[in-house]
């Protein structure tokens, strides 16, 4: 009986404590979409405020945004397949080696847990010039291919793997040794089914990294039809001042189809990270 | 054995796809362009334009669609990319630093102008466009993209600094803009409007360098000397940085402009309620009155600025964008000869301030019709704008810009405006000792 | 931490068409036959099998990362100007030893230390309250406290900036003068842009160091609580003794992250000030990077405070792992 009366008090105790993280997670996201459909000069004004002052309100942004020829649909579309192809292949060829380096032993592992750890700290912008020129010459300028091959080794997803893959036993793959399987089929059948939540997790960071990314595209890519859409709308920004009611309504352009994306997602992915029972 | 092969077939689908995507896509996929590279003349050659101001890529367009209708025989197919300032400018460098992949011709901010003038430059000479013209022009705005004896840039505008007065606080304070001639007028008035109104008379960035370059310029000072020597810290400028400190704090007639810089929102803000009496920029930021500070539409009208004594110069050159064409350019000559088309002839100077709304730097436009006609210039400020500016055309110096420019803008902005005006912790001659001494060591 | 055997498992037993690698046979007469076995089994062998996994791996690093990571290197010893390459030995190095690489590198230790301490501790927990049985609206908290990780830094800096502008009607403000207190001039003054920035990648990356930890609460068997809570445990045993060792792989890759993300940092400063920031109070060594070598043009300098930013993280993160028994082998679990 008190443990009933307990775990109910228990229950909105914690519910209320977690709405204060999640107000503060949500309320900028919010304040975005309402200044969106004010005229820019409020903003000037007044800042952000919390205000709704609806007398304001106008489409006028997003339809400056959407006459300019269409342009925000192309970049939308190479967002999306160049985020769909990052994601795929990195998390592929990044699950293989971070699982190999937990459940193998052979020589060099430690040089390459090495190396990816040196990957993750070095800041992009040292190997500018030689990965600029590099491009050039392969030929891979303006291309997409430009921009998804570095994205194949994503140091983070194999670290992250790695570490998932400690947790996972041993004894299960002597086992599917002595039936007959090779180490692929172990990993393909046994392990990448065990691996799912690390899976959904990085999948999810993947896109969203992807999605988001601007330096390395904007090396690579050149004409409009090719931008990302990032990079697309940092380019209605204006240098010398900003162009504040482009950028407001662009911003949320590019946040909300991902948010949509997501809340469809989340079914898919987030439901294998609280699904603890496999571990049965 | 099915499962992996499954996979690995997969695999090799998804990484083929992705080649066959990427082939494809090399093809610009908008236009009828023929490569340009065949150069038998009458093929329309491919003429690739990098800029940093959506603005210009219309103002270039307009010259190219021009430039086709005048010479039949040699078209061009023109191509304007445009990119963040940040970004266009590295981009830029990369290209030019490892020989490929850039463009024909480009925008150079004055800022970062500097930077291509160093070691071996990658940007060819424009002397046998600018010569045959160069009467016309005001002279210093394309000597700051020169060097050596060569010039390198187009220039976009004069830039030339002038002061925004705002009629309604004047009016109610009872005194008029054209009751300023000298600083000290400035100063008197604006304890007028003070006591009157409880307004500041003015706004000092303190973080951007609009106030105080203009005002050391007009003194005939400058951060270098002629020969590249550093002067930051003479006497000159001593004073005038301490005028401005004694502004704020002694004669209390001016604020830190809130937000610190010319194109912060809270400045904006801060302007269109009225914040400040007058306001010293360079003629360009009328746009962003046009703009940004619509509430005060028919308030503010352009002034020269005030003179350190009877009969001083009463403006300086301000920002600017030079034009350049690139050592990669494919067809060095007729890139050149379209550069000129579009920024020196007086047809091009006069869309100059049709389209882009700067002051042209051929002052020989300046009483064209075209620059008298009613637009939402002449709506916000009223006319006689360029009557003012041939007034003044003569008053304002060369810049001298060298390598180490943008440094010691830097300088300025972060550390000497910031230590003197808002930390208070150094003196002006401290400041710009400090900030001297760094570009000595450079 | 033995589990049963996967319900997949039988399949296995059933399909015959595997080669099975510890009897191979090398008796067959035909010498070609046996070299396209042997190499078939060398393949599919517990010690190649690895070496095949890694194989891209090596390739793309060769070429995206070592090649540049080398070219970097060479051209720290390098004046690098159009034309005029120049070797200057050791010059670009001794340059470092000044104030403003300092400010930089003190800047950006502070921002670090604050993520490590702030973007660990509090996502594991929000992880383990989402996570247990007794929490209502888990999918719904999860949604929101990720949704932020969801805009770029740019996106995000514009709101930040909007939101904490000086003004007095901007929601920061006017929140604190509710307090009575004086509106703060936030971006100008460096404790508070401090706080800027780490806010703003707190905001950003709670959501996400929440989902790495929820990740590895999955990894915890449920056996173990319920043994637990056969021997008597309370809900702080069975957190203290359970789900945090149980944790520490992902919280060790959590924390090199942080460390590494701090010390890389340069858009969450930027969004605020670009690169120059009055007085250098929001100046990073990236952002400092970027500015001595784009936009002084000075290539070779650039690259020396790089490759120094490199030997900085390189010695903290390695000292961190060691620390933290990331280099022992599978058993140091």
């Amino acid at each position: 009986m008190t443990n009933k009366r307990k775990s109910k008090w228990g229950k909105a105790i914690l519910f209320f404590i977690m709405l204060i993280p999640a107000f503060i997670a949500v309320f900028p996201l919010a304040a975005l979409l309402l200044a969106s459909f004010k005229p820019s000069t409020e903003l000037m004004r007044f800042g952000l405020n919390v205000y709704p002052q609806f007398e304001l309100w106008s489409l006028d942004n997003y339809i400056y945004l959407f006459t300019d020829g269409n342009i925000y649909f192309h970049w939308f579309k190479n967002s999306l397949i160049i985020s769909l192809f990052s994601t795929i292949l990195a998390l592929i060829f990044s699950s293989m080696v971070g699982y190999s380096l937990a459940m193998y032993r052979f020589r060099g592992q430690n040089v390459i847990l090495f190396l990816v750890l040196l990957i993750m700290m070095i800041p992009f912008e040292i190997m500018m010039l030689p990965l600029f020129r590099m491009m050039i010459e392969l030929g891979a300028v303006n291309t997409y291919t430009g921009v998804i091959l570095p994205m194949i080794v994503h140091p983070l997803t194999i670290f992250f793997f790695r570490q998932f893959a400690l947790g996972l036993p041993d004894d299960l793959m002597d086992a599917a040794r002595i039936d007959g399987c090779s180490e692929y089929g172990i990993f393909a059948r046994i392990m990448v089914p065990l691996m799912k939540p690390a899976y959904g997790a990085m999948g999810i960071l993947l896109a969203l990294f992807s999605w988001n990314n601007f330096l390395w595209p904007l090396v690579v890519l050149r004409t409009k039809e090719m931008l990302t859409l990032p990079i697309g709308l940092a380019g209605l920004l204006t240098p010398y001042g900003n162009n504040y009611d482009i950028l407001i309504a662009g911003s949320v352009l590019t946040v909300l189809p991902i948010i949509i994306l997501f809340i469809f997602a989340q079914k898919y992915f987030i439901s294998s990270l609280t699904a603890g029972a496999i571990k049965g | 054995m099915n499962k992996i092969l499954k996979l690995g077939l997969t695999m090799l689908l998804l990484l083929s796809l992705v080649l066959a995507g990427c082939s494809s896509k090399n093809e610009p996929s908008s236009n009828n362009a023929s490569e340009g590279e065949s150069n038998d003349g009458s093929e329309h050659q491919e003429l690739k334009f990098w800029t940093f101001q959506g603005l210009h890529v219309e103002f270039f367009e307009d010259a190219a669609k021009s430039w086709n209708e005048m010479y039949p025989d040699r078209q061009i197919n023109f191509v304007a990319e445009s990119f963040p300032y940040d970004e266009m400018h590295n981009n830029l460098l990369l290209a030019l630093q490892s020989g490929v992949g850039a463009p024909d011709i480009v925008d150079i901010e004055i800022n970062r102008f500097p930077n291509f003038l160093k070691g071996d430059i990658q940007l060819e000479p424009l002397n046998n466009i600018v010569e045959p013209e160069i009467d016309s022009f005001v002279k210093s705005r394309l000597d700051v993209y020169a060097a050596d004896g060569n010039y390198y840039g187009a220039p976009t505008h004069v830039g030339a600094s002038v002061a925004f007065y705002n009629t309604e606080l004047f009016e109610a304070a009872g005194v008029s803009p054209d009751d300023i001639k000298t600083w000290d007028d400035f100063v008197e008035i604006g304890k007028v409007i003070k006591s009157k109104t409880d307004k500041p008379m003015t706004a000092v960035f303190t973080n951007g360098f609009w106030s105080f370059y203009p005002m050391i310029s007009q003194k005939g000072s400058d951060i270098f000397d002629p020969n590249g020597e550093v002067i930051l810290d003479n006497q000159d400028n001593v004073e005038v940085l301490q005028f401005i400190h004694d502004m704020v704090y002694k004669d209390e007639i001016a604020v830190l402009a809130p937000g610190g810089r010319h194109d912060s929102e809270e400045f904006f803000a801060f302007m269109n309620s009225g914040g400040a009496a007058a306001l010293i920029m360079p003629s360009w930021y009328a746009s962003r009155f046009v703009e940004h500070m619509p509430d005060q539409s028919r308030n503010f009208v352009m002034k020269p600025m005030p003179a350190w004594e009877e009969g001083g110069f009463r403006s300086a050159g301000m920002g600017g964008t030079g034009t350049a064409v690139t050592k990669q350019a494919k067809d060095v000559e007729l890139a050149k000869d379209f550069l000129a088309h579009a920024k020196l002839t007086k047809e091009a100077n006069i869309k100059i301030w049709t389209i882009l709304g700067f002051d042209p730097p051929r002052h020989d436009v300046w009483d064209a019709p075209e620059l008298r006609e009613a637009n939402k210039f002449t709506e916000y400020f009223g006319d006689g704008l360029f009557d003012m500016l041939i007034d003044i055309k003569d008053e304002i110096n060369p810049l001298n810009i060298t390598e180490n420019t943008p440094l010691a803008r830097d300088l300025i902005e972060s550390n000497v405006l910031f230590n003197v005006l808002r930390e208070k912790n150094q003196t002006p001659e401290e400041a710009l000792k400090q900030a001297a001494d760094e570009l000595r060591s450079r | 931490m033995i589990g049963s055997t996967p319900s997949f498992y039988p399949n296995l037993v059933k399909g015959g068409s595997f080669l099975k690698p510890n009897t191979v046979n090398i008796s067959s007469n035909s010498t070609i036959k046996n070299t396209r076995r042997t190499l078939k089994n060398l393949f599919y062998s517990k010690k190649i099998a690895p070496y095949v996994f890694v194989f891209p791996f090596i390739l793309i690093f060769c070429g995206f990362y070592l090649y540049p990571v080398i070219t970097t290197i060479i051209m720290s010893f390098y004046d690098i100007l159009p034309g005029q390459t120049k070797f200057v030995g050791l010059e670009n190095y001794k340059r470092l030893f000044n104030p403003t690489f300092y400010k930089a590198l003190y800047n950006t230790s502070i921002y670090t230390l604050w993520t490590i301490v702030i973007l660990i501790p509090i996502p594991l927990l929000f992880a383990v309250i989402l996570n247990s049985k007794i929490m209502k609206g888990k999918t719904f908290f999860r949604a929101c406290l990720f949704i932020p990780a969801l805009t770029s830094t740019i996106v995000a800096g514009v709101i930040f900036r909007l939101l904490f502008s000086e003004s007095e009607t901007a929601f920061a403000n006017s929140f604190i003068m509710f307090f009575g207190l004086d509106p703060i001039t936030w971006r100008q003054s460096g404790p508070a842009i401090m706080f800027l920035m780490v806010s703003l990648a707190t905001w950003r990356w709670m959501g996400v160091n929440m989902i790495y930890f929820l990740t590895g609460l999955q990894n915890i068997p449920k056996e173990m609580y319920e043994a637990a809570e056969i021997d008597g445990a309370n809900m702080i045993n069975k957190f203290w003794h359970i789900t945090i060792p149980f944790l520490k792989p992902v919280t060790v890759y959590v924390l090199t992250i942080t460390l590494f993300a701090g010390y890389k940092m340069f858009e969450e400063a930027y969004v605020f000030w670009e690169v120059n920031s009055p007085g250098n109070i929001s100046l990073t060594l990236v952002g400092y990077l970027y500015k001595e070598g784009f936009q002084y043009n000075q290539l070779g300098y650039g690259s020396a405070i790089g490759v120094s930013l490199l030997i900085i993280v390189a010695i903290l993160g390695f000292i961190q792992l060691q620390l933290t028994g990331t280099f022992r082998k599978k058993g140091g679990n």
